[in-house]
């Protein structure tokens, strides 16, 4: 290890330090002779300091004196000069000393070779600073050797205060070679804090600019970043202090990779940040410095090193920044502070609302929005303690303004961003949030009670996020606005976690035909708890209840036939758009029984059908004919016969009709919707084939379809046989019709289904009954619970338990 | 709108605003919607694999091969993502396909889709640039709009990715409703995610999406198919492009420098009317003033840049 000048070290601190001698331990001493290791003796050893001769300085030596005459020295070798000592494995010191003579002492134990390697690092800090300690271990695989400085002389950077290119070339070299040993990375850490060398290459900068050196400038440039690379936090967060940081984006404007050019990061870091925008203001100065350092890692993150940083240097400075942000975020949450920003959108008399409160409400949403995205990286508990924070404090005082009163298109959006981060992190925060609105006095004591019934809320002034959300959708015309409430709508309506056992038990409707298949369709959803039949689910039931009876309504009105309004003709398409694919979601994800009751009763189907029509934008007609296939998909024997007897999918057709010639996404969307439906037909056949017979029932509904499909559409069908899965559906049903003349085997098999369910009785041939039936069905749903539903229960129960279930099926339908 | 006078301040690389970009993105879904999913294009014609928002050296694809004026263009997909220019680079490309409709096709990559972006840098461009997420929202509705191939003279099929199992011929392609999110499997997922490789039939892909197909693959789907040439992108060339299976298939990649760190050099490949393949290759843009700079300092290249 060459020799450096080492600008940390304390000269006057050599003399002073006192290494106490080491207690003995045993070894055996030994020397190399003739290529050949000689055991010199068993001794102990100790580390101690000697004074050669008065008044001269002390040295250390490591001596070893014989177990049996204490009196007589093995071994006694001064510690000095550049000797690099190397402990091998655990329990061995070998060196050359300054005679050359090769030099191994075997520690009986690693403890007593732990002691000895202590003082030479000792020694090495105070006194003989060029001897050096290196660990050798054999390697992993056993070929070859690892070194590891633990200690030894470190170059340095000169810390001269009058530098030159040459000085820097050799400070840029040396902290280049440092980063690759831990042991003299750290040691440089140190003296680069200790010693103020930043501070050091920051006047040497200005010094450099000055006299414009550009060779200078180009190293302190290239100096910088290597500094970066260290990775070391102290280091960045002190780059990042006031006195530093316009001197460190200063340096870095300075890029050997662009000699031609500067960048201007002093000027952007000024004119952007005067100084933090305090809405509110902030007392702590901690707090402040924070922000402030925050604020500057991101910057030299996103925009200085941009280019300089790879992944792993980006996630260290993340994980410094993520850790920034906790420390804000709890500030946040503990100070008065959000109570202040809050209490700007009370209620007040007009004539105390003047221009500057109104500009400090619209700077609190963008500060509120802020916060919250910086939130989104924390911990989930983090997060958790924040959100809920936010909310008992009534975070929608805040979200109130910007919908209702707010006018700035930008702000709206900014808040709609707010409320979709915290309802994705955890929707169930909203009935919470739901609840506080009424009467913000007494809402820390409602937020606590988690079981509050939501009925027991008084009905009136007060709207539930969803109407504000939905009046939003339906009279925002921004079309940015749009897509973000449209999201948190979905978020909001989708049944996550908890709701789905619902859904899938309350598909099964007493006495129905269906029953199977929507145990099926259970069974498909990896449902694995359906025996939380009411008690917990109870409170999701209703809060169903209440946005279908509240705000469904209101939100799908364009889609509801008859309503009051007939005049207000909607054709807004891209509105549409939005709505049909929240029809999509609640057909799908909602509990079916009331979702369907729901849909079916406003005629919401038949509009979306009229939507298909061509007097609509291509983009909304093609939206609900995908919606009708999710709703074809659930398989659901009400929907299809609707479907059918009210001849729904003819707009479909005429879109194929209209496209039949041409391939575009039109027409693949219409072969994808035969494809679904040919699918189905097909798996049924293989399925009845595989004598599952009660899979025919099932998968019925779709030889329906596709039967009804031919006759009233298979003329435009036929016009396109030349695409391959019109002939298919085509050939299909010929020959369906084919088997459907001698197919007596077939209904009788179907008739087996009286034994379970004495209602129902459908046949192939026997259409006009059941489209009878399906109304006379919808119309009495109101009685989800009817006498078979303890039945329905037992079967669910069996199906649950015994695998596989489709195993069970036959068993179970002959009970 | 003028889309020329937004063309040349996409190429400045300079801001569009949102109420722009939103314009852009609906007329660009009316043009789309009316495309298939296999795209019938004519020769002579310019493949060029992935872009991933290296705006300036799709400036250099443009200059040498000669430019929309003088040359039509299919693009493999992968406009966004890794680079620093993802929205101009794909508003540039919209813009493109508006002003010169038929001599422009755009296929749809890996890369354009919600789940995707939201990762690997799309997303948080957009978050940079705009200070909210409408722009991205708008430019994922027009992803959802783009083709899923192309196919040159009936001779030469064009994808992101490569081939499906559930994929027998070009035709069966046309039945899939492609509006939607890529999903996580089915020939749609398979079209932008599989690779070609030395394996003896199907295999599962690393990528965890799509799969691995071999010669024999390839040889079926082309003999089928009465086709003589697959050209994909979606993998990384050091060379720029990469013909296999006796040129029955061929990788182009046209980001030099992929995440200005690769060190690759980029290809596009021409095929003229007599369906001869002529391959340009170009390197990437050296740092200039005035026009943003595209490069930066060398970093131990990496190899894991592939999705």
């Amino acid at each position: 290890m060459p020799l450096e000048d080492s600008g940390c070290i304390d000269e006057s601190a050599r003399e002073e330090v006192l290494i106490p001698d080491t207690e003995p331990k045993r070894v055996k001493a030994y020397v190399l002779e003739n290529n050949e290791w000689k055991d010199t003796g068993t001794g102990f050893c100790i580390g101690k300091l000697d004074k050669e001769d008065e008044g001269r300085a002390t040295s250390a030596y490591l001596v070893v004196t014989n177990e049996d005459a204490p009196r007589e020295v093995l071994l006694r070798s001064k510690l000095e000069g550049n000797i690099e000592y190397q402990r091998q494995e655990e329990t061995l010191i070998v060196w050359k000393d300054l005679n050359g003579r090769d030099i191994a002492l075997s520690f009986e134990e690693s403890l007593g070779c732990d002691v000895l390697c202590e003082f030479i690092v000792e020694v090495q800090r105070h006194s003989e600073t060029n001897i050096s300690l290196v660990a050798v271990k054999s390697n992993d695989n056993g070929v070859g050797s690892v070194h590891e400085i633990i200690t030894g002389p470190v170059s340095l950077p000169s810390v001269d205060p009058e530098q030159n290119e040459q000085t820097l070339m050799e400070s840029l070299r040396i902290l280049n070679e440092n980063v690759a040993f831990e042991f003299l990375k750290n040691e440089t850490i140190e003296f680069i804090l200790k010693s103020d060398y930043v501070g050091l290459l920051i006047s040497h900068f200005h010094k450099a600019e000055a006299a414009k050196l550009p060779k200078d400038l180009f190293l302190l440039g290239s100096l910088v970043k290597t500094l970066i690379l260290y990775n070391q936090r102290d280091v960045l967060e002190k780059m990042t202090e006031d006195e530093y940081i316009m001197g460190i984006v200063g340096i870095l404007e300075y890029d050997t990779e662009f000699p031609d050019s500067k960048t201007n990061h002093r000027k952007c870091l000024e004119s952007n940040s005067p100084s933090i925008k305090e809405v509110i203001p902030i007392q702590n100065e901690e707090l402040k410095n924070i922000l402030k350092k925050c604020f500057r890692l991101q910057f030299l993150k996103d925009v200085v090193l941009v280019r300089f940083l790879d992944d792993h240097n980006i996630s260290f400075i993340l994980d410094i920044i993520l850790d920034l942000q906790t420390c804000i975020i709890d500030f946040i949450k503990v100070d008065p502070f959000l109570d202040t920003l809050f209490a700007l959108y009370d209620e007040r008399p007009p004539e105390d609302v003047d221009a500057e409160l109104i500009e400090k409400r619209k700077d609190g949403i963008r500060l509120l929005h802020q916060c919250v995205q910086m939130s989104k990286n924390l911990d989930a508990a983090d997060k958790e303690t924040f959100y809920r924070t936010l909310v008992g404090k009534d975070i929608f005082k805040v979200l109130d303004y910007a919908f209702h009163k707010e006018t700035e298109s930008s702000l709206r959006i900014l808040a709609t961003d707010t409320i979709i981060t915290i309802i994705e992190y955890d929707v169930l925060l909203i009935p919470n949030v739901q609840r506080l609105k009424p009467s913000s006095k007494n809402s820390d004591k409602e937020a606590k009670d988690e079981n509050a019934d939501q009925q027991s809320k008084p009905e009136g002034s007060e709207i539930s996020l969803l109407l504000i959300l939905s009046a939003i959708l339906l009279t925002d015309k921004s079309p940015g606005m749009r897509e973000q409430v449209s999201q948190a709508l979905h978020t909001l309506l989708h049944p996550d976690g908890c709701l789905e056992n619902d859904i899938a038990l309350e598909n099964n409707h007493p006495g129905n035909v269906d029953l199977i298949s929507d145990m099926n369709y259970d069974m498909h959803n990896g449902s694995d708890n359906i025996n939380g039949f009411s008690s917990s689910s109870s409170h999701v039931m209703e809060s169903f209840g209440n946005f279908y009876s509240q705000v469904a309504p209101v939100l799908f009105q364009p889609l509801i036939k008859d309503s009051k309004d007939k005049n207000k003709l909607i054709d807004d398409d891209n509105l549409l758009i939005h709505l049909v694919k929240l029809v999509s979601l609640v057909c799908t994800e909602h509990n079916r029984r009331i979702s369907r009751e729901f849909i079916l009763e406003n005629g919401i189907v038949e509009s979306l059908s009229h939507l298909i029509e061509p007097t609509h934008n291509l983009q909304l007609r093609l939206t609900a004919v995908r919606c009708f296939k999710n709703i074809m998909c659930l398989d659901d024997d009400y929907y299809h016969r609707h479907m059918i007897s009210k001849k729904l999918y003819r707009p479909i057709f005429k879109l194929l009709e209209e496209n039949l010639d041409k391939d575009n996404l039109a027409n693949s969307c219409v072969q994808d919707f035969c494809k679904i439906v040919l699918v189905h037909c097909l798996s049924t056949r293989t399925e009845a084939n595989g004598k599952q017979q009660e899979m025919l029932r099932r998968k019925s509904n779709f030889t329906l379809l596709s039967k009804h499909i031919m006759e009233e559409y298979g003329e435009i069908l036929q016009r396109a046989r030349q695409i391959r899965v019109f002939n298919e559906l085509i050939e299909f049903n010929q020959e369906q019709k084919a088997t459907e003349v001698d197919g007596s085997d077939d209904r009788e098999d179907i008739s087996m289904d009286n034994d379970v369910n004495d209602s129902a009785h459908l046949t192939l041939d026997d259409e006009s009954k059941v489209f009878k039936r399906l109304h006379s069905e919808v119309t009495d749903v109101e009685s989800p619970f009817g006498p078979t539903t303890l039945h329905t229960k037992k079967i669910i129960e069996k199906l649950n338990t015994v695998e596989p279930p489709s195993a069970m099926l036959g068993k179970l339908m002959r009970e | 709108m003028n889309v020329d006078r937004i063309i040349s301040l996409l190429r400045q690389a300079k801001h569009i605003s949102e109420e722009t970009v939103y314009t852009l993105c609906l007329r660009a879904q009316e043009l789309l919607m009316n495309e298939s999913n296999v795209t019938r294009v004519d020769t002579p014609v310019t493949i060029c694999g992935d872009i991933h928002g290296q705006l300036h050296d799709l400036l250099t694809l443009f200059d040498k091969s000669g430019g929309l004026e003088k040359s039509r263009y299919i693009f493999l997909g992968d406009f966004v993502d890794r680079g620093f220019y993802s929205l101009e680079s794909f508003l540039l490309l919209l813009c493109y396909k508006l002003r010169y409709p038929d001599r422009i096709t755009l296929i749809r990559g890996n890369h354009e889709t919600r789940q995707i972006t939201k990762v690997y840098g799309f997303y948080d461009e957009v978050m940079r640039k705009y200070g909210n997420s409408n722009v991205w929202r708008y430019c994922c509705e027009v992803f959802d709009y783009l083709s899923l191939g192309a196919i040159v003279n009936g001779q030469v099929f064009c994808v992101h990715g490569g081939l499906s199992p559930d994929i027998g011929t070009i035709d069966e392609i046309r039945s899939i409703d492609r509006k939607q999110e890529v999903p996580h499997e089915g020939a749609m997922c398979d079209l932008l995610w599989s690779d070609p490789d030395e394996v003896d039939s199907w295999s599962l892909s690393p990528r965890g999406a799509g799969f691995l197909f071999g010669k024999n693959e390839v040889d079926q789907f082309l003999a089928r198919n009465d086709v003589e040439l697959i050209a994909r992108a979606h993998q990384l060339v050091m060379e720029g492009y990469k013909e296999m299976f006796d040129g029955g298939l061929v990788t182009v990649w046209s980001a030099p420098n992929y995440c200005y760190r690769c060190g690759n050099i980029a290809a596009v490949l021409r095929i003229d009317d007599n369906l001869e393949r002529q391959y340009t290759i170009f390197e990437a843009v050296q740092p200039q003033n005035g026009v943003g700079n595209p490069i930066i300092p060398t970093k131990k290249p990496q190899m894991d840049y592939f999705l």
